[in-house]
């Protein structure tokens, strides 16, 4: 992560005066934010990990510490001295999450869902909660391997590194070769942590959800349930490895878009095998001063996979730079299909509403709210999110519009997406389809990959592109 | 008549063979020495010359399990590795030796291993602890530490390893992946405070 990011998050986020919050958490804020970005990773080969100081992270942290400080406000100072420290036990939680990425995504996405609950309850049970995976030596790595296919990893593989070339969420990586030759990714879970988490997550739920807090409280309670169901998802590297093949299976050598080949012999609920990609992440690909075009390009691909794989009923809900590779040939790999929201029915229905929405169909728009909001245009509480719908929308629908190329480096378009995000917490305007949390935080992490390459895309024509073969496909029209 | 060693020998892993069958078939408490003697062919008495109780019998039968493991840790070169990783993989292989006694283990080591008692019955537990301080310190040693553990340290790794094979035992989750968990903390506790220790008395040798 560069300190510029860092910068814009903050610069978005500050200026929020009218909340009247005390200086000092605001200093914590920054701190903290300041020491992720500066801290090196504990293991000097798990690189990756620091993935985590990518803008998604940052906008669940930043998000949650807002959500907090709405608690300031209007308290008298006693309380509001009981509040600081809430918000520094929950920042220095997070702080301390913070290494593992997934996990800490999805934490910060479940508490900035959770709008009206005292500080002090929040911060004691997060404080309950640990996603601790350390790393793990080769000796742990093989029984782990054993346990699943009764052969440690040098009789199953013809090789296999002991040390790991990438951090994964809740495990790490290693290269390995087939004894058929191929090269292999191998994806391995810390023993047991996937129960842990879904464990704690369970505790978590059963604490809140006898509350009843606020009106939209129905909603909060969809949309942790979700974030609970997407994680299991995400344990289960099995479920994983039926994403990715299905993905995979999207995507044409003509596309330029990759999505690497699971090795099902190889791969069981705690180990993941699929084929070796050789790439550059984002900060590796824009460190060699890649030409505009090429940035233009790769953009293009960005948008394109999220597209195909939209209007394939799965939604890639995590775009971090972490799990995109620039290859040298021009192609983009796309890795890690643990956090893929795959569309029932409502969602599909959704899809097919907003398409025509996305052609300028603007008798859609209002079929469009009442299914993504859940409330009818008679209720009178439309009146308060219609403006939230409508601001959303708008700024979804703002790289179409601009009649070509859209150039992803204006800040001024990050900023509008932020000032959203602001006035949901502001207004506590929890209510939502469920699927928004996915959705919310797919298109913020594409943008910030997009506003990181500086990319120009031509939105437009890549969505009539992938909407075409979508109807095509389905027989839509 | 004379017993021939051979005999003898055959004799003694009849018994440790049915044993292990019954004490796996019908659990430990309800398996009784004579139908141990029974299932092999003998007479209850003539049990008693070989083993003299119960326990000894399940205290030979992890000590081989343990020894077999220890030639199969010992066969494969260290290489590289660190002394956790060592250490992990000798413990591991142990307890790969033993899984086919997981599900009477508990009752049986808590028998042969009692932290409280000050020896086990005919002492056999000892023998099995004293072998396996011993690998660890030349596990140790082979990493430049000092060969023999001392002993608050020994008893520090011994009081965890037997949590570690407690909660084996009955650990009931996938493939005992908590037990990986565990054993990997513990170990690093251990090792963190064989570090600190160490710190102290070159600090204490400097002042």
């Amino acid at each position: 992560m560069t300190n510029e990011n860092l910068n814009e998050l903050m610069a978005a986020l500050t200026h929020d005066t009218e909340e009247g919050a005390p200086g000092a958490p605001d200093e914590e804020l920054r701190e903290i934010l300041a020491d992720l970005a500066r801290r090196p990773a504990p293991v000097h080969s798990l690189h990756r990990l620091w993935t985590l100081g990518e803008l998604s992270a940052q906008v669940s942290l930043a998000y949650l510490a807002l959500w907090l400080r709405k608690w300031f406000s209007g308290a008298d100072a006693r309380k509001r001295h009981v509040l600081e420290t809430n918000l520094r036990v929950a920042l220095k939680l997070f702080h301390r999450l913070a290494y593992l990425r997934g996990a800490m995504t999805k934490l910060g996405q479940a508490a900035g869902h959770l709008p009206d609950l005292v500080p002090a309850e929040i911060a004691e049970t997060l404080d309950r909660l640990h996603f601790d995976a350390p790393p793990m030596h080769y000796s742990l790595i093989s029984a782990v391997v054993a346990n699943e296919f009764g052969r440690d990893p040098e009789d199953l593989f013809a090789r296999f590194e002991k040390e790991p070339f990438a951090a994964a969420s809740l495990g790490q990586v290693h290269r390995a070769r087939l004894r058929s030759g191929e090269e292999v990714a191998v994806k391995i879970q810390y023993p047991g942590i996937a129960r842990t988490i879904d464990a704690d997550f369970r505790n978590l739920a059963a604490l809140l959800f006898p509350l009843r807090l606020g009106g939209d409280w129905e909603y909060v309670k969809a949309q942790f349930e979700e974030v609970r169901r997407m994680l299991g998802q995400e344990l289960d590297y099995r479920q994983e490895a039926q994403s990715q093949r299905q993905a995979r299976d999207l995507f044409t050598p003509e596309d330029g878009i990759v999505v690497p080949a699971v090795y099902a012999d190889y791969s069981g609920a705690r180990v993941l095998t699929t084929e070796y990609l050789p790439g550059r992440h984002l900060s590796g690909f824009l460190a060699g001063n890649p030409p505009p075009e090429l940035r233009d390009r790769f953009g293009a691909l960005l948008y394109r996979a999220y597209f195909r794989m939209y209007y394939g009923y799965m939604n890639y809900a995590d775009p971090n730079p972490g799990n995109y590779l620039f290859l040298d040939d021009g192609r983009m790999g796309i890795l890690d299909f643990g956090c893929i929201q795959h569309y029932g029915d409502v969602e599909r229905e959704i899809v097919r509403v907003s398409d025509r929405v996305l052609r300028e169909d603007e008798t859609a728009a209002a079929e469009l709210e009442r299914l993504s909001s859940g409330i009818s245009a008679d209720d009178p509480d439309i009146e308060r999110y219609r403006p939230l719908f409508e601001q959303f929308r708008q700024w979804l629908m703002e790289p179409m519009r601009c009649g070509g190329a859209f150039d992803f480096g204006d800040e001024d378009h990050m900023r509008r997406g932020f000032d959203y995000f602001r006035g949901v917490i502001r207004k506590r305007t929890m209510r939502g389809h469920p699927t928004y949390v996915y959705f919310s935080r797919c298109v913020f992490g594409l943008k910030a990959m997009l506003y990181r390459l500086r990319a120009r895309v031509d939105v437009k024509s890549i969505q009539r592109e992938e909407s075409a073969i979508w109807q095509r496909r389905t027989g839509q029209n | 008549m004379r017993i021939t060693q051979e005999a003898k020998a055959a004799t003694a892993e009849r018994i440790l063979d049915s044993a292990a069958r019954l004490f796996q078939a019908s659990g430990w408490e309800a398996t009784t020495t004579r139908e141990i003697a029974a299932a092999a062919g003998i007479a209850a008495g003539t049990l008693f010359n070989y083993f003299p109780s119960k326990e000894a019998i399940a205290a030979r039968l992890i000590s081989v399990a343990l020894e077999e493991a220890e030639q199969e840790f010992e066969s494969r070169p260290a290489g590289d590795a660190s002394p956790e990783e060592d250490l992990f993989r000798f413990i591991w292989t142990g307890f790969k030796h033993l899984r086919r006694y997981r599900n009477f283990l508990a009752p049986a080591a808590e028998i042969v291993f009692s932290p409280l008692a000050r020896s086990s019955p005919d002492r056999s537990g000892d023998a099995i602890r004293v072998r396996h301080l011993e690998m660890v310190g030349r596990v140790l040693a082979a990493h430049g530490g000092t060969g023999a553990l001392r002993a608050v340290a020994m008893q520090l790794y011994w009081t965890l390893y037997l949590g570690v094979l407690a909660y084996w035992a009955a650990d009931a989750s996938p493939w005992q992946e908590d037990t990986l968990a565990l054993l990997d903390h513990s170990l690093k506790l251990f090792l963190a405070s064989l570090d600190r220790k160490e710190e102290n008395h070159d600090q204490r040798k400097s002042e």
